[in-house]
């Protein structure tokens, strides 16, 4: 018989298919021809497979191959069909028995030399396998550890060909050697206890960590904005199981090793100012690729000088806050990837960073026009969707003498936000909600019907200093500060608190 | 002429020859061997056991450092081959019927031994 076939899947965005290789030998010149939609990564295969499979010490067939990928109308796209096309010309070839073929996925990148290399995607590709009734895999040795995360699926590592040769044909062959990895993420070690000073900004960023609020900072350079944002990630309770497997698998797609087995820890991403569109929401052709907002999901998408960035990538925000996930549509296929992300904004309140600083306005020599297109470039509607307003001033006295000890830990804050955290999910869970930031407006309204002080909430719409989608936001912040001061409900002070953090008047913050 | 070059001819030459052994053994008319043309020269020209005329491309090797002998026989080549073909036709005082353009590969083993391997029908794509 002149005619094989293997398995492996085709990833469009995070939903995945599974991909039939067929090969059949036919009659004619001997030639090789891929067919199936594929990219370029899939066309140049055919050299990759021909230098691998005579490298491992076959030759190709001189027949006229035809390898098929099917269904024939999927787009595919990467390099992960290397080894399932090669593994199915050589079992036409009866170089390999065919029966262990049905029933395994492959995935691999193959070398000229015939290694075979890590390729995007292998965590996502595997859950869709198992689904679909599969149950073995066979996948690039350096990458076993992020496919063995995958429970239910016998799962073999090859180094080489060689190695997937030998293990078809149920011979022996070396057991990959798995590298030590690094447990523990960088940023986690990153303490709240190194800020000095900074009170106001200490809390915000507790607020915003136990409730998931949006978080705006202002203030001049060199107040610690960058600093408070990346201890944000620190303060974050882990991931559940499930949050743990969606966010792993969109970093295995984006190419990040998961070697250190799943993501548990909120993701944070930083993306310079620079970052295009693309690279913010995800883009590229024929199949979008997930971008940083897509990073962030569950975690955090801190935009550092915020008003640099393009304005265009700004407004493509909005989108994904509201509605926690991206859709790219592409002429071939249309993807979409989650993304709820906690957004925070740092931006100086001026192009030279001291307007209106206390003590330092006289350092400004900024003029007016370039004050207001510097803040005009974050917009009302993205700023709308911010829930925490900060404007950090420089520390008073001197940060060496007069500030008292450090301040109080990361992992101090982060008991009182996991217990908030567990107070909203015991509060939301009926309604499907895990966070105060998530929850409908509806049912945050209807949540404080009959409490002291909504008084004040009208009051600001009435005078224009608040939109509808402002009083929501307010009530889910009062919600979180009524968790984390342990209130039954929030009274008259957190919803104070909560109009004063939302607004950007700091003074008012800690009254409670 | 240097040794290589001869060298190499002979190898064509053999190649031809054992193609044609090849295809007579199996009920071919041989027509015509080496026929040349302005534009080119066809390696045999016979008639198959059905009747069917072919034009033939023998390609010979003598090792697999190169790739199949076959593999040789490109594109382009099998286009170039038509025109010969054609031209052959012309040629012809009397109608012929269709012809078929095959291709023999044979590849001289180090021991001598040779595999023919015969390919019906070429595509021109």
């Amino acid at each position: 018989m002149k005619n094989a076939r293997a398995w492996s899947v085709a990833l469009v965005g995070l939903d995945a298919t599974l991909v039939e290789v067929e090969v059949s030998f036919g009659a004619g010149l001997p030639h090789t021809v891929i067919v199936g939609l594929g990219d370029t990564a899939v066309k140049e295969a055919r050299e990759r497979c021909r230098a691998a499979v005579s490298a491992t010490g076959f030759g190709w067939p001189p027949s006229a191959v035809t390898i098929n990928l099917t269904p024939a109308t999927l787009p595919k796209a990467g390099s992960h069909y290397d080894l399932p096309m090669v593994i199915a010309v050589l079992a036409a070839a009866a170089s390999v028995p065919r029966p262990p073929l049905e029933g395994t996925v492959f995935l691999g990148e193959l070398g000229l030399d015939g290694r075979v290399r890590a390729v995007r995607g292998v965590l996502p590709a595997l859950l869709a396998a198992r689904q679909a009734g599969f149950d073995r895999a066979v996948v690039p040795a350096s990458q076993l550890r992020e496919a063995r995360l995958v429970e239910g699926l016998t799962i073999a590592g090859v180094g080489c060909l060689a190695d997937a040769v030998s293990l078809l044909r149920g011979e022996p062959y070396p057991e990959p050697e798995l590298a030590p990895v690094e447990a523990t993420e960088r940023r986690d070690r990153l303490d709240l206890a190194d800020v000095v000073g900074q009170t106001e900004g200490r809390w915000a960023l507790e607020v915003a960590a136990a409730g998931g609020h949006h978080l705006a900072m202002t203030g001049p350079p060199g107040v610690g904005k960058t600093l408070l944002a990346e201890r944000l990630p620190g303060l974050l309770p882990d991931l559940t199981p499930d949050e743990a497997l969606e966010v792993s698998a969109i970093h295995s797609l984006s190419g990040r090793s998961l070697e250190g087995g799943l993501i548990m820890r909120p993701p944070y991403a930083d993306p310079h100012h620079s970052a295009s569109l693309a690279a913010l929401v995800g883009g590229g052709s024929l199949i979008a690729k997930p971008g940083a907002v897509s990073r962030a999901h569950l975690g955090i998408l801190f935009l550092d000088e915020a008003p640099e960035f393009n304005s265009a990538a700004l407004e493509a925000l909005r989108t994904p806050l509201e509605s926690g996930r991206v859709v790219l549509a592409r002429s071939k296929e249309q993807t979409t990837y989650p993304a709820r992300f906690q957004l925070v904004l740092a931006s100086n309140p001026c192009p030279c960073g001291w307007y209106n600083v206390e003590g330092n306005g006289a350092r400004c020599g900024c003029r007016p026009q370039s004050i207001k297109r510097y803040l005009d470039r974050l917009s009302g509607p993205v700023l709308d969707r911010i829930d925490i307003q900060l404007r950090l001033r420089p520390s008073k006295g001197g940060p060496l003498t007069s500030v008292k000890a450090d301040g109080e830990s990361s992992r101090s804050v982060a008991e009182r936000v996991l217990s908030a955290r567990q107070r909203q999910r015991a509060r939301w869970s009926e309604h499907g909600y895990t966070r105060n930031a998530d929850v409908a407006g509806p049912l945050i309204r209807r949540s404080v019907r009959g409490i002291d002080g909504l008084a004040v909430i009208d009051d600001a719409v009435r005078r224009g200093q608040l939109s509808a989608r402002g009083v929501d936001k307010v009530l889910r912040l009062a919600w979180t500060v009524a968790d984390l001061m342990e209130h039954a409900r929030p009274d008259r002070s957190d919803i104070h608190v909560a109009l004063g953090m939302r607004r950007g008047e700091s003074e008012e913050v800690r009254c409670a | 002429m240097s040794e290589r070059v001869h060298d190499r001819r002979d190898t064509g030459v053999r190649g031809e020859e054992l193609a044609a052994t090849y295809l007579t053994a199996r009920g071919w008319t041989l027509l015509a061997r080496n026929w040349r043309c302005r534009s080119g020269e066809i390696d045999i020209i016979a008639r198959d056991p059905d009747g069917v005329l072919v034009v033939c491309e023998v390609k010979t090797r003598r090792g697999l450092g190169y790739g199949d002998p076959l593999e040789a026989i490109t594109y382009a080549k099998v286009k170039r081959l038509r025109g010969l073909a054609m031209e052959w036709v012309r040629s012809q005082e009397f109608r012929v019927g269709p012809v078929r353009l095959d291709a023999v590969g044979v590849l001289v083993g180090p021991d001598g031994l040779c595999r023919v391997r015969h390919v019906v029908n070429l595509e021109v794509r």
